[in-house]
């Protein structure tokens, strides 16, 4: 408890010596003659005083007056004490969903600690107490919108889903942003442990950004790589922790256990187990270790070869692009900005930048041919029509013409190559969408940037994507089981137009197909799904979140965000003590009544 | 207020008859039974038939000429000594009008029953008057008995409280009778002269006169209250702690010497200064025997 006028106590002292004064005077009484005084009983409650001075007699009049003043006194130096409330008429609170926030350091998990905190705010909060709630899952959601209801914001938390997946926190924040931009002021409060990707763009705009950390330890180890190949498993165990730690780790194949072992790592230390001669076609590691977080303490690797792709993806920065290529869920993306001087791809996407000579089954390239492109340079297009379109599984389900190409590539086909659609600029017609197969290796050209089109923002974008993967690659429909990321959403080909249903650890959902696909979103918990024939095996292998010791100071958009040991705003008491005191007084009165 | 009784309070007086529990040894003749036996009876007088009276008395032979109940009276028959006390203390001066107003009107409607009765009505005041008692006798004794309750009331009250007045009259040797004792009975010590009072054979007929005042007191704030007998002080916060206090110290003090009376043979019974005498010498006084 603190006080905001604390000089104020003072006043006790004069005031106190004062009411004390008072009962020092002594009474004068009127003089009545009575036929009978041993009728009287002699009690003497003296109520007033007119005359100086006698001898300081107990009375509750004067306890009672004392402590009313003392109350008084109390609530002119208005003591205050920290509540946890919300600290502006407009808040909005963002809760971290993701896998990291699953970690049991704090009961239950990190996330039912947020949730009760955000649950306490929300009884706290006053009248005009503007609040809106923003899930940072995999997909952030706003759970409620601006509302001063506390009851529907309290139903509406409950709506707050755990998973296993990565939170994507900077498009929550620029969602709660989105939410205060008309407001005058306003806050946004991020409940997380700080273990999330960093944020680069950010705008906070007229809200005041403040970071409410979650969770006390990193003790974790996960399995950091697991991997079959070539009739032997590889299993990575990372000690994500600051201590040494120790367990044992289990190795199955379709069910089986086929090895079992102990391990030791020191702090972020990985160590790894290199399994011999193992046949099957479904492995599963598990680690048995006292960690906080049970999320990453298993995964799952399918012998499969086309199960898994490879993607190298050369670009300046192409969201729409990586969003696209992740819906397949067979597809391990990694990025770059330039290209690559070695290495190995099962597909290499060139989005604007010049194909190069890499090792590769297949190549996609957008806007800028190379060397050993299907296709040759001739110029450049500005601003070409689009819409012939020849019958070619590449461009099934795509609808060109109508899309708006800023400037092409005028290119021509090489021998061998196929032109599969066309544009038509500066009154020639040009290749628009080529492929070829040489030297065992598939490739597909696209003559323009997508980011320099609205191609991204048309439906038919990742329909192309994907069907680029599935021709360029074995298809996916040829698979039956499929690793997948939790949290990641994912399309698979639909061999029917009826609904289906996915069966997982949270639970069934049911999907229906569009355009030939069903999109995933819900295989957000680490496990095995059923979806049809198919099974699903969602294994979470994410140094961000397995990472999970929490961090007290967050940077976002390269600017410091304090933890929000404010959250705790003062809280005047001045005004029950005040009432209070008057409530002693109305007693005080009331006995002088009486006694008069 | 008027110190002598209206007519129509002597109407009302003039159908009673002072009814004593017990049998007196009189002086002179009078009406009531003695209690000595063999005496020979001899006709004295006629007076009207009044209310109780010993149907063995009525004369049938003049009811009969006359159609008026007149009943006879015998040289042998003894009157009673009826003894009007009233108390002369400094309390009895509070009320309005003052008890001791209300006392003596009292002591004077008492008197005429017992004179109308042929019984000696001797008045007297606590303290007793130094001149000593004379005892008033038949109809013709009203107007001295008028006469001294105006000269009495024109006395200054006295400090001498009730108890030791008490004890003087107790002392003094007159015959046994009807002690007619009219006060406010505010003496802490009155309760023990009661009973010495009865133990000298007399029957003490107590009338509590008390004011409103005194039965609700109209008393607030911070006091010193001062006795008016004694003049001793008590500080006093005339609160309603007080005030119940005092309620209920006066109650248990009245039912102390009503008590005391009770047990030496006597009555007692509250007056209130704006009560009305006929009505209560109609009511709440015949109801309780004193008077048939």
């Amino acid at each position: 408890m603190s006080w905001a006028n604390l000089a104020g106590l003072l006043w006790f002292l004069p005031l106190g010596a004062l009411i004390v004064a008072l009962y020092l005077l002594k009474m004068r009484r009127r003089d009545v003659k009575v036929p009978a005084k041993f009728l009287w009983p002699e009690r003497v409650d003296e109520v007033r005083a007119n005359s100086l001075f006698q001898k300081l007699k107990p009375s509750w009049l004067l306890f009672l007056q004392l402590l009313a003043l003392l109350m008084i006194v109390f609530a002119f130096a208005r003591p205050q004490f920290l509540e946890r409330a919300l600290g502006g008429s407009v808040t909005v609170l963002v809760l971290d969903s993701s896998a990291s926030m699953q970690a049991t350091d704090v009961a239950p998990t990190r996330m039912g600690a947020a949730i009760a905190q955000i649950d306490r705010l929300l009884a706290n909060a006053k009248p005009g107490d503007r609040v809106a709630l923003v899930e940072a899952g995999p997909t952030p959601r706003v759970l409620a919108s601006l509302s001063d209801d506390p009851a529907k914001l309290r139903r509406a938390l409950e709506k707050a889903r755990p998973t296993d997946a990565e939170a994507d926190v900077g498009e929550a924040l620029r969602l709660a942003a989105g939410i205060t931009r008309k407001e005058r002021s306003a806050r946004i409060l991020l409940f997380s442990d700080g273990a999330f990707a960093p944020i680069e763009d950010f705008q906070p705009g007229t809200a005041e950004l403040a970071f409410v950390q979650i969770g006390d330890s990193g003790r974790n180890v996960g399995i950091a790589g697991f991997g079959v190949t070539g009739g032997q498993a590889f299993v990575g165990i990372k000690n994500y922790g600051l201590d040494e730690a120790t367990g044992t780790a289990s190795l199955f194949a379709d069910g089986k256990l086929i090895d079992s072992w102990a391990w030791k790592a020191g702090a972020d230390q990985t160590v790894g187990r290199t399994i011999p001669r193992v046949k099957g076609q479904r492995f599963e590691a598990k680690l048995q270790t006292g960690d906080h977080l049970k999320a990453d303490d298993q995964a799952t690797a399918l012998s499969d070869e086309g199960a898994r792709i490879r993607a190298l993806l050369v670009s300046r920065g192409n969201l729409f692009l990586e969003r696209a290529l992740s819906l397949d869920p067979r597809v391990e993306l990694e990025k770059t900005t330039s290209v690559p001087t070695t290495g190995a791809w099962d597909l290499i996407v060139y989005d604007g930048i010049p194909e190069a000579d890499l090792s590769a089954r297949a190549v996609l390239t957008f806007g800028a041919p190379g060397p050993t492109s299907a296709v040759r340079r001739v110029g450049s297009v500005k601003e070409p029509s689009t819409g012939e379109v020849e019958g070619d599984p590449l461009t099934k389900g795509v609808n060109f013409r109508g899309v708006y190409i800023d400037s092409g590539t005028a290119v021509e086909p090489k021998s061998g190559a196929k032109t599969v659609a066309w544009m038509r600029g500066s009154g020639k017609n040009y290749p628009l969408v080529v492929t070829s197969r040489t030297g065992g290796v598939r490739r597909a050209f696209v003559a323009f940037e997508p980011l320099k089109s609205d191609f991204p923002l048309q439906v038919g974008f990742p329909v192309f994507v994907g069907n680029a993967l599935n021709e360029l690659l074995p298809p996916l429909s040829s698979l039956q089981d499929l690793p997948i990321v939790p949290g990641r959403t994912i399309s698979l080909p639909a061999t029917k137009s009826e609904p289906m249903t996915l069966k997982g650890p949270q639970g069934e959902s049911v999907l229906t197909p569009n355009r030939g696909v069903f999109v995933i979103r819900d295989a957000v918990r680490v496990g095995t799904y059923t979806f049809g024939d198919r099974k699903l095996f969602a294994t979470l292998r994410s140094p961000i979140e397995s990472k999970i010791l929490p961090s007290d100071r967050l940077q976002v958009a390269g600017k410091a965000v304090e933890p929000a040991a404010n959250l705790a705003r003062l809280s005047d008491l001045w005004v029950w003590i005040a009432i209070l005191g008057l409530l002693v007084l109305g007693v005080e009165w009331w006995m002088f009544a009486r006694r008069s | 207020m008027e110190l002598r009784l209206s007519p129509e309070e002597l109407r009302i007086l003039e159908g009673m008859r002072l009814a004593p529990r017990r049998v007196f040894r009189g002086g002179v003749r009078g009406e009531r039974l003695t209690k000595q036996k063999g005496l020979s009876i001899e006709f004295a007088d006629h007076r009207d038939y009044a209310e109780g009276d010993d149907l063995r008395h009525l004369d049938w032979n003049a009811l009969a000429r006359l159609q008026t109940p007149l009943i006879k009276t015998y040289q042998d028959e003894e009157d009673l000594a009826v003894y009007l006390l009233v108390d002369r203390s400094a309390s009895m001066e509070f009320g309005e009008p003052t008890k001791r107003v209300v006392a003596t009107r009292l002591a004077l409607a008492f008197g005429y029953i017992a004179l109308l009765g042929q019984d000696a009505a001797i008045p007297g005041t606590l303290p007793l008057d130094p001149a000593g008692l004379k005892p008033l006798r038949g109809r013709a004794g009203y107007p001295r008995l008028l006469k001294w309750a105006e000269l009495e009331l024109a006395k200054p009250a006295t400090s001498k409280g009730l108890a030791p007045s008490l004890k003087d009259f107790a002392a003094s040797g007159n015959r046994p009778g009807v002690a007619i004792v009219i006060s406010d009975g505010l003496d802490p010590d009155a309760e023990t002269q009661f009973r010495v009072l009865g133990g000298r054979g007399h029957e003490v007929w107590w009338v509590q006169v008390l004011s409103p005042e005194e039965i609700d007191p109209d008393l607030e704030g911070d006091l010193r209250l001062l006795d008016a007998e004694t003049g001793a002080a008590v500080d006093v916060t005339a609160n309603s702690f007080a005030l119940k206090a005092y309620k209920e110290n006066l109650k248990a003090h009245n039912e102390r010497l009503s008590e005391a009376v009770r047990r030496v043979g006597g009555r007692s019974m509250l007056f209130v200064t704006n009560d009305s005498m006929a009505a209560w010498l109609r009511g709440p006084g015949k109801r309780a025997g004193w008077a048939a």
